[in-house]
């Protein structure tokens, strides 16, 4: 399963170190069973036969934010990340995993039971936690979610503009379609307004991220034909995105995926030229006369996703400082990992929340009203370790909705 | 192997969870950053003095072989469990305990990680300089039992240099302290330089006192860059007849250029044959007439361009990438042997060329890279750790660089220490007088042996 080019990444290791003081994981931990250097290690040893794939390894291996923090540090380039995703799925083929991880790895590609699940985390909380607090008390972040229908329920798959400019398709992500149709009305507004005309395709599946990260690489495949054919059409000016983890899957994992499985990669490639994060397509357009003055503070986290997986980062930072009057403060570590990442937050709360503690401070430190973040699993995982801070967490699209003009 | 009843006794110090014994755990601890692996019987994360202590009562009571390890970046094995029993880990006592800006020291817990510091005492305008290419990684604990050199070393020298005193717990357990927190101490013995750079042999560093500086008012980094590797070796050895002290004097050849650009895309200059990389500091007026004068010499040296940095940031770029080195390296061959043969600098030009007729003589793919200003030579041998023969010929060109430096008057290792990368070599540079008053030491600390066994005292005794 994994490919002979990943294998011998491994051999790239020289065991420098230099991925263990970044890593969030690690850095909570300090045992180096929890360092991309120790699982590294460990995967060598695996694959070279010389140790057991056991149910500790398979759980050092899932105690990871995916974060891709290693793969950024490290000198002699190894692919860290992808190397964990494809072991992850030789563990789940090989020991199958805990009830979560299977969820994680089968549930997205099904379209009948996704909703269904869905709804449950809508209205219930915590559906797939292992801690406390999955007996639908309700929670810090209740505010965030709503038990509103689907977004794509909500509005039609045409929303046309009113001078139309130009067409673009809205991968809408199953999470602002399900649990935050806010951000997607955001989307829509702000598109509108600039003239594009934006559809929402009917019967577009789940990115497969989750799939893929949790070990279901072949269900992810069929995620991935279904949305490169209902994706790549010529007669559209872009796919835009809102969610990091969409975008890094449409923009870089899918060719990656099909190139490891043997598959045509050509389809993903001319798709990934066209998908732009929604941060990306609004820095082209003049929206200075469009917004009003705000008045107050915000700071901004980077999504791994977005950040380090795409490079996008100045161009959300840049859309908060369009809003008048509203100050840009940033944070100390806004790039670390909220620890919000993989299924850490369901799998393994408390490190995920002992993660997520400094994020919280360096976000209190700066005493902005907002944080934004275009990163669903980070805004979840921030408003939740944020407890009873009044401090708003929000898409920066949402943040630039409230901030428009009457038309 | 443990006995379960030892184990047990381990267990009722540091608790189950941070007593590892899962054949993961061991094989997580069974490497640092050279190429031999060794799995410890257990491995121990204590969180303060008295589980230090406690663990070496039950050590030496039962005679059970420990190792230290700071955070497992060493270049020499020195923190491997050679001959088993246990590895002792101090990344759980990682606190900085004390800064005292009146008197410029600090107290910290040997797993603080260096740059950590670093960055901490540079917020209060304070300034700890020694700096291993590995400081983002490296533990103050390991830098000072390995008494770990760096870039800094031309200018401000080592750990050694900035160790006031130290807590260390002694292989009986029991806790000794040693030097003072004040700059001039000659009570006795001087036990914290001697235990600095011990490679854990003698006892157990549980606290530190380093002193501080005040920071350096300004920087500027500069680039030379030469069409030829002996004009650049031969500048450093000018600069520094000359007089000047800059801050930091590196020197790489182009094949670690090229690993450097591909993994940090600086806009290296990929066509040149070396670099030169010069730290100046101090005064914004001494380091603007300092920058001028270093750029000129390296001009009249043959240097074809010289870049000067424009900001803090790209300062700091530079260096980061610098730091990556040996990890870049990997890029090029998966095993690479780091040399640190250090010899007088009015040699250095001559022992580069010198490693390139042995490399080429063995077949061997080798880097250069150099702490030049202070004769440091990191010649980076190239191979494929899975190919025997090849390995073989980078042993044989291993023993020939040390037969040369310490023939033009060098030494063994500037920086990086024994271990057992270089422990066969020992008695080629220490005399029997020597070896045997080191042993006796060794035997004063620990008398049965059981500190970091397998180290380089013992090695051919």
């Amino acid at each position: 399963m994994i490919a002979k080019e990943l294998k011998e990444e491994v051999y790239k290791c020289i065991k420098c170190g230099l991925c263990l003081t970044p890593c969030p994981v690690y850095n909570l931990l300090r045992f180096e069973g929890a360092s991309p250097r120790g699982r590294i290690q460990l995967i060598k040893k695996i694959l070279e036969g010389r140790a057991e794939p056991s149910e500790k390894f398979q759980n050092l291996l899932f105690t990871c934010l995916l974060c891709e923090t290693c793969t950024a540090n490290c000198p002699s380039g190894l692919q860290t990340d992808r190397l964990m995703k494809a072991m992850r799925t030789v563990m789940q083929e090989r020991m199958g995993g805990n009830w979560q991880e299977r969820i994680l790895g089968i549930l997205p590609g099904d379209k009948r039971r996704l909703p269904f699940f869905l709804y449950c985390e809508r209205t219930r909380e915590n559906l797939l936690s292992s801690g406390e607090g999955k007996s639908g008390a309700p929670s810090a972040f209740e505010p965030l979610r709503s038990v509103s229908p689907p977004l794509r329920e909500q509005v039609p798959e045409v929303n046309p503009a009113p001078e139309s400019k130009g067409r673009v398709l809205y991968f809408t992500g199953c999470a602002t379609n399900y649990l935050f149709p806010n951000v997607g009305h955001a989307v829509i507004k702000v598109l509108n307004r600039m003239g594009m005309e934006v559809i929402l395709p009917q019967g577009q599946m789940c990115c497969g991220l989750p799939l893929y990260q949790f070990g279901g690489r072949k269900a992810a495949l069929k995620n991935i034909r279904e949305n490169l054919k209902l994706l790549n059409r010529k007669d559209i000016y872009a796919v835009v995105v809102d969610c990091a983890s969409c975008g890094a899957a449409l923009k870089k994992e899918y060719a990656h995926i099909l190139e490891e499985m043997g598959e045509n990669t050509e389809p993903a490639k001319e798709l990934a030229e066209k998908v732009v994060d929604i941060s990306q397509i609004l820095a082209r357009f003049d929206l200075e006369k469009i917004l009003k003055p705000v008045k107050g503070r915000v700071t901004y986290h980077d999504p791994c996703h977005l950040g380090r997986s795409q490079g996008v980062k100045e161009e959300p930072r840049n859309l908060l400082r369009k809003i008048p009057g509203l100050e840009l403060v940033e944070m100390a570590g806004a790039e670390t990992c909220c620890g919000g990442g993989a299924a850490l937050p369901w799998e393994y709360p408390e490190v995920a929340s002992g993660i997520g503690r400094n994020k919280i401070q360096s976000i209190k430190e700066t005493r902005a009203g907002i944080v934004a973040s275009g990163c669903p699993w980070c805004r979840q995982q921030i408003a939740e370790n944020l407890g009873q801070e009044s401090i708003r967490v929000l898409h920066p699209v949402e943040v630039l909705a409230e901030a428009l003009r009457e038309s | 192997m443990l006995s379960p009843d030892v184990l047990q006794k381990f267990i009722s110090i540091v608790g189950p969870e941070r007593c590892k014994t899962s054949p993961e755990d061991l094989l997580t601890y069974a490497y640092d950053a050279y190429v031999h692996e060794a799995l410890p019987d257990a491995v121990l994360l204590p969180q303060s003095t008295p589980e230090v202590s406690a663990i070496l009562k039950v050590a030496s009571a039962h005679r059970v072989f420990v190792t230290p390890r700071g955070a497992g970046s060493g270049l020499g094995g020195g923190s491997l469990a050679k001959q088993g029993g246990i590895v002792l880990g101090f990344s759980m006592m990682n606190r900085i305990l004390e800064v005292n800006t009146a008197n410029r020291y600090a107290v910290v817990e040997p797993g603080v990680v260096i740059a950590e510091f670093q960055m901490a005492v540079g917020k209060m305008d304070l300034f700890y300089p020694p700096d291993p290419g590995s400081a983002n990684v490296a533990t103050m604990g390991g830098a000072v039992v390995m008494n770990a050199g760096g870039m800094r070393g031309i200018k401000y020298g080592v750990t050694r240099d900035y160790v006031l005193g130290l807590e260390v717990v002694l292989p009986s357990g029991e806790v000794m302290k040693t030097g003072a927190v004040t700059a001039k101490d000659v009570t006795g013995y001087d036990l914290t330089r001697l235990i600095c750079g011990s490679e854990g042999t003698l006892a157990l560093v549980t606290q530190v006192i380093v002193r501080l500086l005040p920071k350096p008012k300004t920087k500027r980094t500069l680039q030379a860059i030469y069409n030829d590797l002996d004009d650049a070796g031969n500048t450093v050895a000018k600069i520094i007849a000359a007089g000047i002290i800059p801050a930091t004097l590196e020197l790489m050849d182009k094949t670690i250029i090229k690993a450097l650009e591909d993994f940090a895309h600086l806009g290296l200059p990929l066509d040149a044959e070396a670099v030169l990389l010069i730290d100046v500091d101090g005064d914004p007026e001494t380091v603007e007439k300092q920058a001028a004068t270093v750029a000129e010499f390296c001009k009249n040296q043959g240097a074809r361009d010289v870049r000067v940095s424009q900001s803090e940031r790209e300062n700091e770029q530079l260096w980061v990438a610098r730091r990556a080195a040996f990890g870049a390296i990997a890029r090029v061959r998966p095993t690479c042997i780091i040399e640190d043969a250090t010899v007088p600098v009015s040699h250095l030009a001559s022992a580069i060329k010198k490693i390139l007729e042995i490399s080429e003589r063995n077949r061997v793919q080798t880097a250069v890279l150099a702490h030049a200003g202070d004769g440091n030579l990191h010649p980076f041998f190239l191979c494929d750790q899975r190919n025997q023969e090849e390995m073989a010929r980078v042993e044989k060109a291993m023993d020939e660089l040390v037969d040369y430096a310490l023939s033009i008057g060098g030494t063994l290792s500037g920086e990086h220490g024994i271990g057992i990368a270089k422990a066969k070599y020992l008695p080629k540079q220490l005399s029997a007088a020597s070896l045997s008053i080191m042993r006796g030491i060794k035997k004063t600390f620990d008398p049965q042996g059981i500190l970091n066994p397998g180290s380089f005292l013992e090695h051919g005794a």
